[in-house]
């Protein structure tokens, strides 16, 4: 690829005037959710190793806030921040201003106004205590419909882009707008408005969990990735004629790994195997993501070091999870803090690091103007890498110990929690160098929006 | 890929194929089953859970105790659960058709608690229970919003707990556990899935020791 | 140029458009790799990976999916030869475990066996429940009325109640249980009885009334 804009600078920043203001507001909202999460989540971190601290609060007693925390991060800010740069994906793909933005801006609201009811419901006591749909079941009919509305836009996008053939970020963003609809109600009906009967629950609440991962965390951060890394560096991505495999690879596979958290469990085996079987042939898709993705290992501002340490995270995070769904490897790292570390690697590490690297790139072209402080997006990426590095390695080390512990018959639980003490205590450290990392980003994008000040078009250029 | 026709089909069969193959797939396989009833027992089993147990269950589901407790007793050779006194046998799909809420939990901060009521050599009681719920123990935390701290208005209630040391309540007062402890006990005191059922122990082969 | 350079962290300036981007891209996807029109093979250590995790994935499989039945539970359960799941009862312990329910034979007999003297019979070196299997499963299936002497002393008004079809209606698994429990029990020694010799028997003298002692010393 040769660097030339084809439309004029002016061009491209005029495109956004109209999209600007329903994007930033979700990303907005999106922060502030991830700052809730993050807060919440530190919360629950802490009661881990200190139960006394806010037991005696019946809303933020530890199997709340544990709830709260997950369901904060999973529909605030990555349903916001994730839905906000798909739909801007999508419209600068189809070479038109964001379409349908008054849907987009009454969807958000609505979106967040039911997430919202959904967590007081969750503080009150009508958390359904399942993994990835703690939300009750009030809240969830209206995310559904302002979903739907938000999708419009990148519905219409896709529709009428200019050039026919499909980019790699096209397939992923429209994956995570035309699926999550699907899983949330099939959830929504199998779970909660006739439940399934025994552990069929569980069954169906770890297909939603795994398809949820699959199909919507996923595809709505590599739809990033796939844009931000051929954009910012210039170079057409290596093996592209293997990324449609790899895309299908994640679309199939991914949700039969839904069985992961069965093993040994009262269902019958196979379910379990085939899990462990679809997490190890999903390897196919990290390896097609990550030679894909290489060039963002070559450094090149701070946008594409987010972007290179969320796909390392991200592949990373496969790997482990091919590994620890192994039965030998599960009989040791099941129900500890191992498969914590796990999914905080694939989610804190992989797919907030690769959303990360996105905002950083997308803002300034939303709001027409550079990020309001550069030391801010620095003083960010050390805290986000480093905080997410110690949190998996920290919770890693206590889930082996646990997990050993937990083995061995004699030894009893009062006697593991002390083991696990000092490494759990890490683990808060890094949830609030992560939390910390956090508020500069959202500082930086508050001070970015209200009042920074204005690029020339040139330096916004496409 | 260049046709958004086949992107939309692909995309569906994917998600329909696997909805398919575990949630179809599985409740073909389990929706129907059964209790057991057993002959020289004369009685089915699972048996349903006991009106106060299962509302005790809701507050189970309502403070998401599965966050930190499984429900789920894997078999011998995989673990030490059995060992521990979890249970004697590896839990199977049909000891929670008569859940309404199955908590199966994902993680094991705290012990399983299955077959609580079958713990050798003595099952915790109710004071136990009690006591644990209100002071929290180890790494578990106080649930002290699940009692009331009042008056002894007259005679002492039936069900004040009777605590010792820093944790008694003033004089002339009593805690007294609330509507909602008294069901989470009563759900605690009903885990017990000690039935052997034919597929938990098959007779011939497996790895069983 | 702008204030704002391309080292800034504040802005991270785009080499190409988008236009550019998908162009080519979609160069990528159409090109041929040569005139013969071949098709172009992913590269080979790509293909060696997809393999090796296609394989991979079947032998897991074939060894560990239990068959996808939905009564395995254990994935290194190996292939029962029967119907999967039949469990073989101990006919003592369950037999035992009859003989004590309340209401059933402890009650009278005692858990010990010994009955009461002078009301209920003991069944501990009873020459009843060690004799002939016929006799004793007349007894229990139809019940016993009338004097009986058992070791010695003699009981005058038994009413010794029905467990065949004419009373509590055990099966013939639960009959043969209790009988063979108490035909080893408290020192007894006698043979086991199995649930067909209580079938065959229960097709003779299922409309039978209450047997007497001498009516059932007739029999073999």
């Amino acid at each position: 690829m040769t660097a030339q804009s084809q439309t004029a600078p002016e061009e491209a920043i005029a495109a956004e005037p109209a999209g600007r203001l329903p994007l930033l507001l979700l990303l907005g909202a999106g922060i502030l959710w991830l700052l809730a999460a993050g807060l919440l989540g530190l919360v629950s971190d802490i009661q881990l190793h200190a139960p006394w601290f806010f037991a005696n609060c019946p809303i933020l007693t530890h199997g709340r806030v544990a709830a709260l925390a997950e369901s904060a991060w999973m529909y605030g800010w990555v349903g916001n921040a994730g839905l906000a740069l798909s739909l801007w994906i999508l419209s600068r793909l189809s070479g038109e201003p964001l379409r349908a933005g008054n849907l987009v801006a009454i969807g958000a609201a609505a979106w967040n106004a039911g997430l919202l009811v959904g967590l007081v419901g969750i503080a009150a006591g009508d958390g359904t205590a399942l993994p990835s749909l703690h939300l009750p079941l009030y809240s969830l009919p209206v995310m559904l419909a302002a979903y739907g509305a938000m999708g419009v836009s990148g519905v219409l996008a896709w529709a009428g882009r200019r050039r026919s053939v499909m980019f790699a970020s096209h397939w992923y963003a429209v994956a995570a707008l035309f699926l999550f609809p699907w899983l949330f109600s099939a959830a929504q009906v199998t779970l909660l408005w006739a439940p399934v009967r025994g552990v069929l629950q569980a069954v169906a609440d770890g297909w939603y969990t795994q398809g949820l991962w699959s199909l919507w965390l996923a595809p709505l951060a590599l739809a990033g990735a796939y844009y931000v890394v051929p954009k910012i560096t210039g170079k057409v991505l290596p093996s592209y004629e293997a990324a449609s495999l790899g895309f299908w690879c994640l679309v199939f596979v991914g949700p039969w790994t839904g069985g992961r958290h069965l093993i040994g469990g009262p269902v019958p085996a196979w379910i379990a195997s085939m899990a462990i079987v679809a997490s190890v042939t999903l390897l196919f898709h990290y390896l097609i993501v990550l030679i894909n993705l290489r060039e963002a290992f070559g450094g090149g501002g701070t946008a594409l070091k987010f972007m290179a340490f969320g796909v390392a995270a991200y592949v990373l995070g496969g790997a482990v999870d091919a590994v620890t769904s192994m039965r030998g490897v599960a009989l040791v790292t099941q129900f500890t803090y191992f498969d914590v570390a796990q999914q905080q690697l694939a989610l804190a590490g992989g797919i907030s690091l690769m959303i990360f690297g996105v905002v950083y790139f997308a803002v300034p072209r939303l709001a027409g103007r550079p990020w309001a402080s550069g030391s801010l997006v620095r003083g960010h990426l050390v805290l986000a890498v480093l905080g997410a590095a110690l949190l998996v390695l920290s919770l890693g080390a206590a889930g082996l110990i646990q997990g050993a512990a937990l083995n061995e018959p004699s030894v009893p639980f009062s006697e593991i929690a002390e083991r696990t003490r000092t490494w759990l205590l890490l683990a808060t450290a890094a949830d609030s160098m992560i939390l910390f990392g956090n508020l500069l980003l959202a500082a930086n994008f508050i001070q970015t929006v209200a009042c920074g000040r204005r690029a020339s078009p040139e330096a916004l250029a496409s | 890929m260049k046709n958004g026709f086949f992107l939309f089909v692909g995309l569906f069969a994917a998600i329909g194929l696997s909805w398919a193959g575990i949630v179809l797939g599985s409740y073909a396989q389990l929706g129907a089953l059964a209790p057991y009833y057993d002959d020289s027992e004369a009685q089915a089993f699972p048996q349903r859970l006991p009106g106060i147990a299962a509302k005790g269950q809701l507050v189970y589901r309502d403070l998401n105790c599965a966050s930190c407790h499984t429900q789920q007793v894997r078999r011998p050779d995989f673990g030490s659960d059995q060992a521990r006194g979890w249970g004697e046998r590896q839990s199977v799909a049909r000891d929670y058709i008569y859940q309404p809420w199955v908590q199966l939990g994902q993680a094991r901060i705290g012990p399983d608690l299955t077959n609580l009521q079958s713990r050798k050599p003595t099952a915790p009681d109710e004071e136990d229970l009690m006591e644990m719920l209100y002071a929290g123990q180890g790494a578990m935390p106080a649930y002290r919003f699940l009692f009331r701290d009042r008056l002894i208005v007259g005679q002492a209630s039936d069900h004040a707990l009777a605590l010792t040391g820093a944790l008694r309540p003033g004089p002339g007062h009593e805690i007294v556990p609330t509507s909602r402890a008294l069901a989470l006990v009563a759900y605690l005191q009903s885990l017990n899935t000690t039935y052997d059922y034919p597929e938990a122990k098959p007779a011939q082969g497996g790895d069983q020791k | 140029m702008s204030e704002v350079t391309s080292k800034d962290h504040r802005v991270t300036p785009a080499a190409v458009s988008d236009e550019t981007l998908l162009a080519s891209h979609e160069k990528l996807l159409g090109k041929q790799p040569d005139d013969k029109a071949h098709y172009r093979l992913l590269p080979l250590g790509i293909l060696f990976f997809l393999s090796g995790l296609i394989l991979f994935s079947a032998t897991y499989l074939n060894r560990y999916s239990g068959h996808f039945a939905p009564t395995i539970f254990n994935e290194t359960q190996k292939p029962s030869q029967g119907p999967a799941g039949i469990v073989k009862v101990d006919p003592v312990a369950l037999g035992k475990k009859l003989f004590n329910t309340p209401g059933a034979c402890v009650s009278c007999h005692q858990p010990n066996g010994q009955g009461i003297p002078g009301v209920y019979p003991p069944l501990a070196g009873s020459e009843w429940a060690q004799g002939p299997e016929d006799r004793v499963l007349r007894i229990l299936m139809n019940g016993l009325n009338g004097p009986v002497s058992v070791k010695g002393t003699t009981y005058s008004a038994s009413a010794m109640p029905a467990f065949g079809p004419s009373g509590s209606n055990w099966s013939d698994e639960k009959i043969a249980a209790v009988l063979t429990y108490v035909r080893q029990e408290w020192g007894n020694k006698a043979p086991p009885i199995t649930p067909e010799k209580v079938a065959a028997v229960r097709a003779l003298v299922a409309d039978h009334p209450a047997w007497t002692a001498d009516a059932l010393l007739r029999v073999k």
